[in-house]
């Protein structure tokens, strides 16, 4: 079956189109918490050959590649790019580094780039800097950078349950290389961040709550944060086509709301930011209540409560979990979400 | 488990003391049990005994065969209530090949109005699912379809649902499940389309059932009428260069029973040379009923309102049946007798290059209609060879033999014509039966098919009474539907004709219902 999976999440994928090697993806700016006080952090996407692992097979929900250059990018314009992004990082305390891969993979973003960003970001007054990495690459010799803000590593988990790593995101995770990756990175001084998925494809919604809360409780002993990740449909991948034909939908807001309740006591900051939240290709309610959720989330995320909100879908929502036990996907009839109101068909 | 009745490529079970099609967990003993460990699948119950499901489809891509995810007891077609209608109708077709006969097949999560059509088409168990959902969003079930009701409720719904699966299984066992789907087909298009979609797969692998067909629009796609109007590729009049005469048909079927055929046929009874007039009946759905077929399913059992206009589809449906038909090749000329259809019959059949005699008359059986028949009867016949009533009952065997049994019918025209029609024989080899509407196969006729190639149940050697039963099928040959007639070999010797009962795989599967309904035993 694995084959099976390996094959549809290639079948899903297309070549990425062509971009310029010398601008940055993207660049925004967005509040965060650091050391418990409310900051403007400076966001950057590099434009890399991207995740390895998307390369070969990739993971059922990703669609970084459509972003990466499968020839790779030189130094030369990774420096390219770095001259636009600096500039935006100016007076910022905290940055976010991203690729659409692991920066930490030296084949991915040469070790001397990587350095001279650290020293030139340090140099730039910014005390602390966000990377994502797969845990093979967590590794100090990786992060060897001289002078440099501290750094936080993010590592995708996505799920602490092997059936779902493998049959439900195909990532090769294993949870040993995991606990290594942390222990590697608190060795090397850096702080932990772990990505844990809510409702990866295959999932029904009341599996995917309990799965999320376990991951979580599971990987808080070896990590200084969670970001719950509600997952997105993002383009050319089997989401996409599982959400097209109408086999899975993106998960609630409420069970956002659940997963947080759930793991309030498990140690570490936990918090969410649903990417695409309050559309249908992002984590939804009815559509009455996701803006009051959603706010309440960033809130939350900010040091404020979890968001408490009243609406009619909650209903339909735990109708929908009490099926938990016996739904054999994540599809929920077309329109139950808004009760089907004003739905093109029942 | 016993299959009790077959429509379409739908089975009515007897199994665990319960019978399907049922919804779990809208009706008594039979529900869900939810999985134990995440991904397992869990299991069902029925009655006492509890069955395992197979696991959930993780990682698995739908859209791609195999279709079917299986346990030992149970076929589960993931994605049934979301695919779109050909990718739905390529899984359900690769139901048998992929699962076989004796797992039950579960879609799961799908709409109660797509239920008598899935049934239809061969799914077992159902479940409570949607109903639920509905229920919690405030609709209630009635007939298959949602009303919105704020008094709604999860465990009304799914009492309603049993009450609609009651129904289905009721239609199933009456052979009115066709009707069923076609009355929910008509206000939901996801099921028009499937149906649509799902003709060839039934009228090539579909049980047939001679049940009368109360036609509304959509039956133009029923799968035996499809069949029907295909057969008459296979028809030829009873002799060359005989005078095709078009009536309208009749409102009692079989035609020649109705009062207006019995007075077109004492009209033409007086007539010299009558005989060398084929009468051809004119009919919505069928098209086309020459009168040595008249006896047959379906010609003997439709209802439909005539209504004297014809449409578009109609016109076309009429242009492709006599293009079967071939009259420019097999006919002196045509008179039209047919009333509201006469004039597109013979524009139609001008167009071909038949020379036509329209007798013009508004209402074919009054005495003016009559008294038009007779003479362009006598016009027509004039100059056209004589045919004896013995050369007349040999072509009528032919053309009816040949529609019944196409290719395999070549053995029996080797035998004397005894008779008169309806009433035909084949010397030794079949007779005329009114519950057929044509020929039963003797034992030495079902054993001159089997000879050439025709359909053969290898049964087990024991005394053979009454009908064969599953339990004594060891095998078949030949190619045969559930409702067709074959021969029964027991030791290497045809003991027996009947009708199938069962499609030729599920006969061999199955353990226990009835396989062949013995007709006659050597
Ligand atoms: S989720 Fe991470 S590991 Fe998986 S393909 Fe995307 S970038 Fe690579
Ligand atoms: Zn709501």
């Amino acid at each position: 079956m694995a084959d099976a999976f390996a094959e549809f999440v290639n079948a899903a994928k297309q070549e990425p189109a062509a971009h310029p090697l010398d601008q940055p993806v993207a660049t925004w700016t967005e509040r965060e918490v650091l050391d418990g006080e409310q900051v403007e952090a400076g966001v950057a996407i590099l434009r890399t050959r991207g995740c390895y692992w998307s390369i070969r097979e990739g993971c059922a929900m990703c669609g970084y590649f459509n972003d990466t250059v499968p020839g790779g990018v030189s130094t030369e314009a990774l420096q390219a790019q770095w001259a636009q992004v600096l500039p935006r990082l100016a007076g910022k305390r905290y940055a976010k580094i991203y690729t659409s891969g692991s920066f930490l993979d030296p084949t991915e973003v040469p070790l001397d780039f990587a350095a001279q960003a650290m020293a030139e970001m340090h140099a730039a007054g910014v005390e602390k800097v966000l990377v994502e990495s797969l845990p093979e690459f967590v590794h100090a010799r990786h992060m060897d950078y001289g002078a440099a803000p501290a750094l936080e590593v993010a590592i995708g988990l996505e799920s602490a349950t092997p059936l779902v790593l493998d049959k439900c995101v195909n990532k090769r995770l294993k949870w040993d290389g995991f606990t290594r990756a942390c222990a590697n990175a608190h060795t090397a001084g850096a702080s932990v961040k772990a990505y844990v998925l809510l409702k990866p494809p295959f999932l029904n919604e009341a599996q995917a709550i309990d799965d999320a809360v376990a991951s979580i409780e599971r990987a808080a002993p070896h990590v200084d944060k969670v970001s719950l990740n509600p997952v997105n449909v993002q383009r050319n991948t089997v989401v996409e086509r599982l959400f097209r034909r109408g086999e899975w939908s993106a998960p609630w807001l409420w069970s956002v709301v659940e997963v947080l309740r759930r793991t309030r006591e498990c140690g570490v900051r936990v918090y969410s930011d649903p990417t695409g939240g309050g559309t249908q290709r992002g984590a939804h309610n009815c559509g009455e209540c996701d803006q009051a959720l959603l706010d309440g989330l960033t809130a939350h995320r900010l040091g404020g409560p979890l968001p408490a909100a009243a609406c009619d879908c909650r209903g339909r929502w735990k109708a929908l979990l009490a099926q938990g036990g016996v739904r054999r996907d994540g599809a929920e009839p077309w329109g139950y979400r808004r009760g089907f109101r004003g739905g093109r068909r029942f | 488990m016993e299959p009790l009745a077959h429509e379409g490529l739908g089975r009515l079970l007897e199994l665990h003391g319960r019978r399907t099609p049922l919804a779990l967990g809208a009706e008594a003993g039979a529900k869900l049990l939810s999985e134990k460990a995440l991904g397992d699948g869990g299991a069902l119950k029925l009655g006492r005994r509890k069955l395992a499901l197979p696991s959930q489809p993780l990682g698995r891509d739908t859209a791609q065969a195999p279709f079917l995810a299986l346990s030992d007891d149970v076929a589960v077609l993931d994605g049934a209530a979301s695919h779109d209608p050909r990718q739905l109708l390529a899984a359900l077709r690769a139901t048998r090949e992929e699962a076989g006969w004796r797992r039950l097949l579960y879609t799961p999560a799908v709409e109660p109005a797509e239920m008598p059509l899935l049934a239809y088409l061969g799914v077992d168990l159902f479940d409570s699912l949607t109903a639920e959902l509905r229920g919690a969003a405030g609709y209630r079930l009635e007939q298959g379809d949602w009303i919105p009701d704020a008094g709604a409720t999860t465990a009304g719904n799914r009492k309603a649902l049993a009450g609609w699966l009651a129904r289905i299984r009721s239609a199933l066992e009456q052979g009115r499940l066709r009707e069923l789907v076609e009355r929910t087909a008509l206000h939901n298009p996801r099921v028009a389309q499937l149906l649509h979609h799902s003709r060839e797969l039934l009228a090539t692998l579909g049980a047939r059932r001679a049940v009368e067909i109360r036609a509304g629009a959509l039956s133009l796609g029923h799968p035996a009428v499809t069949e029907w109007r295909h057969s008459l590729e296979r028809f030829t009049p009873p002799a060359a260069g005989m005078v095709l005469l078009l009536l309208p048909c009749s409102a009692r079927k079989p035609y020649h029973w109705s009062a207006t055929h019995r007075r077109f046929h004492r009209t033409l009874r007086e007539l010299d040379n009558w005989l060398a007039l084929h009468v051809v009946s004119v009919t919505s759905p069928l098209g086309l009923v020459p009168r040595e077929l008249e006896m047959l399913h379906p010609a003997a059992h439709y209802d439909v309102g005539v209504t004297g206009h014809w449409d578009a589809n109609e016109h076309a449906m009429f242009g492709r049946q006599l293009e079967r038909l071939r009259p420019e090749d097999r006919y002196k000329k045509a008179i039209v007798h047919a009333g509201s259809a006469s004039g597109l019959l013979a524009e139609l059949l001008r167009e071909r290059g038949v020379e036509v005699l329209e007798t013009g008359a508004e209402r074919p059986a009054s005495g003016a209609g009559l008294g038009a028949l007779r003479a362009a009867c006598r016009t027509a016949l004039r100059g056209v060879a004589s045919l004896s009533g013995r050369d007349r009952s040999r072509g009528e065997a032919a053309g009816l033999a040949q529609v019944q049994f196409g290719e395999l019918a070549e053995p029996l025209l080797a035998a004397a014509v005894q008779g008169r029609w309806p009433r035909l024989r084949l010397e030794g080899l079949a007779n005329f039966s009114p519950r057929i509407g044509g020929f039963a196969l003797t034992v030495q006729g079902a054993a001159a098919l089997a000879a050439a190639g025709g359909p053969v149940i290898e049964a087990a050697e024991f005394q053979l009474r009454g009908d064969l039963f599953a339990a004594g099928v060891i095998g078949t040959r030949g190619e045969f539907r559930n409702g067709e007639q074959v021969a029964v070999e027991q030791g290497g010797e045809i003991t027996a004709a009947g009708i199938a009962r069962m499609a030729p795989g599920e006969m061999v599967a199955m353990e226990r219902g009835l396989a062949v309904e013995v007709r006659n035993r050597g």
